[in-house]
């Protein structure tokens, strides 16, 4: 009885064999697993790539940083071929060894992005060992919004946020880590992100004076909006960059937007691959096909983000853009933050 | 067979009052045991350390902002209590003197702002007590100012008032129950006896309302004293209250230990409070 069995088992498992291997085959040869923030894969653009390349991308959206760590560590790599990610928080993919590095041989399109993004080396975050572990994609920058109206000339640098002419006209962010950094950048100190005790304390000071200019704080693009409209305003620091100048300018608002001169602090978001990714020719295509400047030019226009490969308003090519780095320490920021505003 | 009735009848009672005990039991007493026993544990260097310290609690001593920021923040709430129970009391009064269907319409209405979204409420006072407000655009059109007032928006007044117009219903509430329960005929004893329509009020109708004044008043403190939200929103740089720093530990801080023990310091002040009131209540 078992003898039969077992014979007939394998017989089972001989003939279907080869029809179980060819379908896993032909999947993993047509088929991509993406992980993007919304806006990185439109549905179109999608369509195109399926068509073009012959190969399906399945795209997953996630919504915060948190996410992508959960997904892609929790699967140490292996649920995902390739995900967006911004060059801050590579670092700790990096380090857990999640990512393979670019074969920039599979990507030509890489040759024709703008000048800053050219020399990867000089893009901190992105190499390690001399091997590239991301490709940028995206960007946009913390700048400073300035009622065109109310501020002439053009201002060309954040200090203008310290001006006693504007005091009480100025809208900050509430959050220490970036206020922390850039007022580093307007002291002149080389890295805003890796502060000494004694270049807290001065940041500390010089921060206290800020507050005495600034109106409120906000939170999110929106209220800035609304405490714009409803209270003389001059000056805002703007965390969200292009998202927060497109919905003032839709409501009307007549302003302009600038990078300051002692450099701007900016996010980038880059494509990786990771450990596990099952086709690295299919995840280098993908990139490649997302690096041309008819996709550039739809992302900036449909996000309001900067791209890689066409010049938009987030950035001018001379605009200093300083990419964001993990601080030496969230914790203290707030914390000193807190005090700041805690004082009368 | 009323023996085994019994019995059954023991059984459902045990079963309800399981289910009666247990609904309290995990929804309210586990989440503050549970960050409780988070205000023991310490994060150092965005990693979380989880032998037992008091290191948290020592700290909001030690460090300067912490208890001056506590105090700034139990005064205002306190203000706020005493004008949302100052403004309330009229307001429950008429309604009590009201008769029949009337009473209870107006009181809806007067509890309709409780449906309301909170967060719409605050973005709309926020823009009536703006630069280009109504408020000011009024009084510049009366005359009465020629450039805006900034002293309604982003600071504690800002604050004050804000909570206050939020919480007034909290207050209303309790008041006119306390109002409803006096007896009438204490009323109409009072009358039959020559006092006058103010001294009713002033030695039979307050004295016996206070306790609802007292618990509206500790109702709207509780209420106000946790609120982060409205001081984030209209406080400005100036206005910090107290539930702004337990927020920023949620936050960017990620000191969620250090937070759990900022919550359980409030706990305790709220409880205190509370406690109060009710003293003051069983004396009156």
């Amino acid at each position: 009885m078992s003898i039969k069995l077992t014979r007939r088992a394998v017989m089972a498992t001989a003939i279907a064999a080869p029809a179980l291997l060819r379908t896993s085959w032909a999947l993993a040869a047509t088929e991509l697993r993406v992980m993007a923030w919304q806006g990185y894969a439109d549905d179109d653009w999608v369509k195109e790539f399926q068509e073009t390349a012959g190969i399906t991308p399945k795209v997953v959206f996630i919504g915060t940083d948190d996410e992508i760590w959960a997904k892609i560590k929790g699967s140490e790599g292996k649920d995902f071929d390739v995900f967006a990610v911004n060059t801050a928080q590579l670092q700790r993919y990096i380090d857990a060894g999640l990512t393979t590095p670019h074969d920039l041989a599979k990507l030509p399109n890489q040759k024709d992005v703008l000048p800053r993004f050219q020399d990867l080396s000089k893009i901190k975050g992105i190499m390690r060992d001399g091997k590239v572990h991301a490709i940028p994609f995206c960007f946009d920058s913390i700048g400073l919004i300035y009622d065109k109206a109310k501020v002439t000339p053009a201002p060309d640098s954040f200090t203008i946020l310290w001006d006693p002419k504007y005091k009480g006209k100025v809208l900050a962010y509430d959050n220490g880590e970036h206020n922390f950094s850039f007022t580093a950048l307007t002291l002149g100190f080389a890295d805003p992100f890796h502060l000494s005790a004694e270049q807290m304390d001065q940041v500390k000071a010089k921060l206290s004076e800020l507050k005495q200019n600034v109106l409120s704080f906000y939170t999110t693009p929106d209220e800035a909006l609304q405490l714009y409209k409803s209270n003389d305003v001059a000056l805002i620091w703007a965390n969200y960059g292009q998202q927060q100048v497109k919905a003032m300018t839709d409501a009307g608002a007549n302003i302009g937007y600038v990078n300051p001169k002692e450099g701007a602090l900016a996010w980038l978001d880059t494509w990786a691959m990771t450990s596990g990714v099952q086709d690295t020719d299919a995840a280098e295509k993908w990139v490649n096909f997302l690096l041309q400047k008819k996709i550039g030019e739809q992302l900036s226009q449909r996000t309001g983000f900067g791209n890689t490969v066409v010049e938009t308003g987030s950035a001018n090519p001379n605009d200093k853009l300083v990419w964001l780095e993990f601080v030496e320490d969230p914790t203290k920021r707030s914390d000193l933050w807190n005090e700041i505003k805690a004082q009368p | 067979m009323l023996f085994v009735g019994d019995r059954q009848a023991k059984g459902w009672r045990l079963a309800i009052s399981v289910l009666a005990y247990s609904l309290p039991f995990i929804f309210i007493v586990t989440p503050l045991l549970s960050f409780l026993t988070y205000s023991f544990f310490w994060v150092e260097g965005g990693q979380m350390h989880y032998d037992p310290t008091l290191r948290n609690y020592a700290r909001f001593f030690t460090d300067a902002i912490f208890v001056p920021v506590l105090w700034q923040t139990c005064l205002l709430c306190l203000a706020v209590a005493a004008l949302a129970a100052l403004i309330g009391y009229p307001v429950a009064f008429r309604l009590a003197t009201l008769s029949g269907r009337r009473k209870y319409v107006l009181l809806m209405l007067v509890l309709v702002p409780l449906l309301m979204s909170y967060i719409i409420k605050i973005y709309a006072i926020r823009s009536i007590l703006g630069g280009n407000g109504f408020l000011n655009r009024f009084l510049i059109w009366a005359n009465l100012i020629d450039q805006p007032l900034t002293l309604f928006v982003f600071n504690l007044n800002a604050v004050l008032l804000t909570l206050t117009v939020l919480l007034i219903p909290f207050a209303i509430l309790p008041i006119f129950l306390s109002l409803e329960r006096i007896p009438r005929n204490l009323i109409e004893a009072s009358v039959d006896l020559g006092a006058s329509n103010w001294q009713t009020f002033w030695r039979i109708i307050l004295p016996l309302s206070l306790p609802g004044v007292v618990t509206a008043a500790s109702f709207v403190f509780v209420l106000a004293i946790g609120d982060f939200l409205t001081p984030q929103m209209v406080g400005g740089p100036n206005g910090f209250t107290f539930g702004r720093i337990i927020y920023s530990q949620f936050g960017a801080a990620f000191n969620w230990p250090f937070g759990a023990a900022l919550s359980v310091i409030l706990s305790l002040v709220m409880a205190a409070v509370i406690a109060i009131g009710r003293r003051f209540e069983q004396r009156s």
